[in-house]
């Protein structure tokens, strides 16, 4: 887990901003590599929508290789009504970037069959190669997506109901009126975000301090969704100061300690590699095929493994850049005495890693 | 050539600029359909049709306003709307050059107004000045809403300077059908969109419902009505006062006149019309007016053929002569105003000047307000989705005499670009 803390709201969107920037570039898209960037709606992202947009607007960044899936949308609510996902997006950012409409995709809250359109939303994911990155938000209760507490940890695309806190919360979009809060949504599951190479999670506000807390410092729990990400190879949580307040002091030291100690998480991101445009029916396993130069001899006979992964998890593909774990580097750290205590239960160790090998 | 030109970009998104928005501006996109001609409605365009702009303008922070609409305008370039020439298509080609004038002066449609004169010179001017209606191509320039006839059922003592000899009084409504014609006033040949009367000449008052139930605008004008009469005619359903101040009974504490329609509450205060040339009143009077009624004041040019001309004395209708000094216009031999040669740009500068109007409500007088008034919004005057693409691109600049002032760089009549001033002065100096 990567943790960047900054003092402002603001502070953290531009990081953020810039992240993203610097990864779209990295990638070099093209029309037919595009980067596929997961997007969510909300009102963390909105700041950095309007810092992308300004970098857009600088010259500095096209959207026009890039390929978006969005989060979530409200099911039976018109697309164009002022509080609709698809009107977010185009307010927020479609309308002021580069993009072409084609490589836009948002779920359709109004498609006569849902659970279609959900497994057609997931086919289209995993035809454009996976998600590079998928920027979210997170809610108060930990939410990522409209994956309310108790939400599966291996769910996908599908209908969802609002949990009555998220409706609450949402009314003041409606007039403050909770019967016209749409009571369905549509959104990616948890699995879906998981399967994307890289995760990068906004947190500001001192009412997200409580999620941080559950998502970073407590157990995978299904009723705290973000601690989903602790399984995630590539996860970065962007907080504020505000949303540290819950964290033990020991954990946001640890955090800033290692971008002090010159670690910028902006050249830290997973190798980028083109994924090829084939259809796989999701979940995706990646293949490996390296062709071998053809042997001298005939190679001695090997019995083969047999066994079938039935698990379909993801193979070691994507896997840490660097095998150590940090507990073995923090014997000559500082914190010397502590490494006994560390070994073994502290869940930080790649980010340890980058500390030395930086 | 027709083919030559090569065709314009289909759909333009104005970016980076100020749109008005109720009685403000606000930092808004626009995008627009040259197909069509219409303002988009572009996040449906963008999701369903999945367009997205062939061309993006960044006007760097200037007003994106809707085209301007002029109410009252007597002519331009040399050409009077109540002049017939000896043929109509000698007419029709004064008139085409006069709406490619207008057009470079950001009035992008208007009500060409003929004067007081005899019905003769009804029949064979008011033909050519109906509505362009869809056939209207954005290179013909400003286009035509329909004609005003501002006389002659006007009061003697209230001409201004109308010809007394050609006034008359209505006594039944044939005798108005009779003198504009009554192929202008009926069905699909209808022409005339506005009629200026005096209410209290005649039996002009009970002639009120024929014409509004022929879709025709009554305006109160020309008139020495007392605030009673005022008040039956807007009763009858006068929606509108021409030129508020100048040529009425003026303003009496013991009866306000035709200006007191504008204090009362028992019907719907009428629109109206104001001359903020600096000559035909007096900033404060404006301001009396536009505190009393905010949401009626039209701007209005009542500008006619001598509007950029050089001073001197030039022929006018009925063998009258007029003096031009400057921008002052009086009839020869008199010191009578004979309307006015400030464009409507002007009028709005000076308006937000003297009124301390915010610039979206100065715009607002010469745009969404004579909508209202003509029944187009929606369609006119608004840069709303599904409005007709009649746009102008302003700077708010400070000017060393006069303050911050509005100048007019772009226009766009049904979503093409039909003036740039960048290039009219490179052109210019080449």
């Amino acid at each position: 887990m990567r943790v960047i803390i900054r003092e402002t709201a603001l502070e953290a969107s531009e990081y953020i901003a810039d992240y993203i920037i610097s990864r779209i570039k990295a990638f070099k898209p093209t029309e037919d590599q595009p980067f596929v960037l997961g997007l969510p709606t909300g009102s963390s992202p909105e700041v950095i929508y309007k810092t992308l947009v300004q970098r857009h607007r600088a010259g500095e960044i096209s959207f026009r290789n890039v390929v978006t899936f969005n989060m979530d949308e409200y099911v039976g609510l018109p697309r164009d009504h002022p509080q609709s996902y698809h009107s977010f997006m185009y307010k927020h950012f479609f309308s002021h970037i580069d993009i072409s409409p084609q490589n836009i995709n948002i779920l359709d809250g109004n498609a006569s069959d849902l659970a279609a359109e959900c497994a057609s939303f997931e086919a289209k994911i995993a035809r454009c190669g996976g998600i590079e990155l998928f920027l979210g938000g997170v809610g108060p209760d930990g939410h990522i997506a409209f994956n309310e507490p108790g939400s599966s940890l291996s769910s996908r695309t599908r209908v969802k109901t609002l949990a009555y806190d998220t409706i609450l919360a949402n009314s003041r979009f409606f007039g403050g009126d909770v019967d016209k809060v749409p009571r369905m949504s549509l959104t990616v599951g948890i699995q879906t975000i998981m399967e994307a190479r890289e995760v990068v999670i906004v947190a500001t506000g001192a009412h997200k301090a409580l999620a941080v807390e559950k998502g970073l410092e407590g157990g995978v729990n299904h009723m705290w969704t973000l601690s989903a990400l602790q399984l995630h190879q590539h996860p970065l949580i962007v907080c504020d100061r505000d949303a540290t307040l819950e964290l033990k002091v020991k954990t946001v030291r640890y955090f800033e300690a290692i971008e002090q100690s010159g670690t910028d998480a902006r050249t830290q991101g997973p190798p980028l590699v083109y994924r090829p445009r084939t259809y796989v029916p999701a979940p995706m396993g990646a293949s490996k095929t390296n062709q071998q130069p053809t042997p001298a001899s005939t190679p001695p006979r090997v019995p083969k493994d047999l066994r079938i992964n039935t698990q379909l998890n993801q193979t070691l593909d994507d896997e840490e850049l660097t095998p150590d774990s940090m507990s073995s580097r923090m014997v000559d750290s500082a914190i010397s005495g502590l490494d006994s205590t560390l070994k073994g239960d502290l869940m930080f160790d790649r980010m340890g890693t980058r500390v030395i090998s930086h | 050539m027709p083919g030559k030109t090569a065709t314009p970009p289909r759909i333009t998104k104005f970016t980076n600029c100020r749109i008005i928005r109720g009685n403000q501006l606000v930092e808004q996109d626009v995008w627009i359909d040259s197909l069509s001609g219409k303002i988009l409605r572009d996040q449906e365009a963008f999701y369903e049709l999945h367009m997205s702009p062939d061309e993006v303008l960044d006007l760097g922070g200037r007003i994106l306003a809707p085209g301007l609409i002029d109410v009252q305008l007597n002519g331009a370039q040399g050409f009077d709307f109540s002049v017939p020439k000896s043929s109509k298509e000698e007419y029709d080609e004064g008139l085409r050059m006069v709406n490619k004038g207008l057009a470079k002066t950001g009035v992008t449609s208007y009500l060409p107004t003929v004067v007081s004169s005899t019905p003769e010179v009804y029949w064979k001017v008011l033909p050519s000045l109906g509505p362009s209606g869809a056939k209207h191509r954005a290179e013909d320039g400003a286009e035509s809403l329909g004609a005003h006839v501002e006389g002659p059922f006007i009061s003697p003592g209230r001409n201004g300077i109308h010809k007394t000899d050609v006034l008359r009084a209505a006594k039944s409504f044939e005798d108005v059908v009779g003198c504009y014609g009554k192929e202008n006033m009926f069905g699909p040949s209808k022409t005339v969109r506005m009629i200026t009367a005096a209410p209290e000449v005649g039996s002009m008052v009970n002639n009120i419902p024929n014409l509004t139930a022929q879709d025709i605008i009554y305006s109160i004008g020309h008139s020495d009505a007392t605030y009673e009469q005022a008040m039956s005619a807007t009763k009858q359903g006068a929606t509108m006062i021409t030129h508020l101040f100048n040529a009425m009974r003026p303003f009496y504490h013991r009866n306000p006149g035709v200006f007191g329609l504008l204090g009362q509450n028992e019907h719907r205060r009428p629109f109206y019309g104001v001359i903020a040339d600096g000559i035909h009143l007096h900033p404060t009077s404006i301001r009396i007016a536009y505190n009393a009624h905010p949401n009626g004041l039209i701007l209005v040019t009542d500008a006619m053929k001598l509007c950029g001309l050089p001073d001197g004395v030039y022929d006018w209708t009925n063998g009258e002569r007029i003096v031009k000094t400057g921008a002052r216009l009086t009839l020869e031999g008199s010191d009578k105003i004979a309307g006015s040669s400030a464009t409507l740009i002007e009028c709005v500068n000076n308006f937000r000047r003297w009124s301390g109007a915010s610039t979206a409500e100065a715009l607002n007088a010469a745009t969404a307000t004579p909508a209202r008034l003509l029944g187009l919004e929606g369609v006119k005057g608004t840069l709303d989705c599904d409005a007709d693409a009649d746009l102008v691109v302003l700077t708010d600049a400070p000017d060393p005499y006069s303050g911050p002032t509005l100048t007019i760089d772009q226009v766009w009549k049904r979503g093409v670009k039909i003036y740039d001033a960048e290039k009219e002065a490179t052109n210019s100096r080449v």
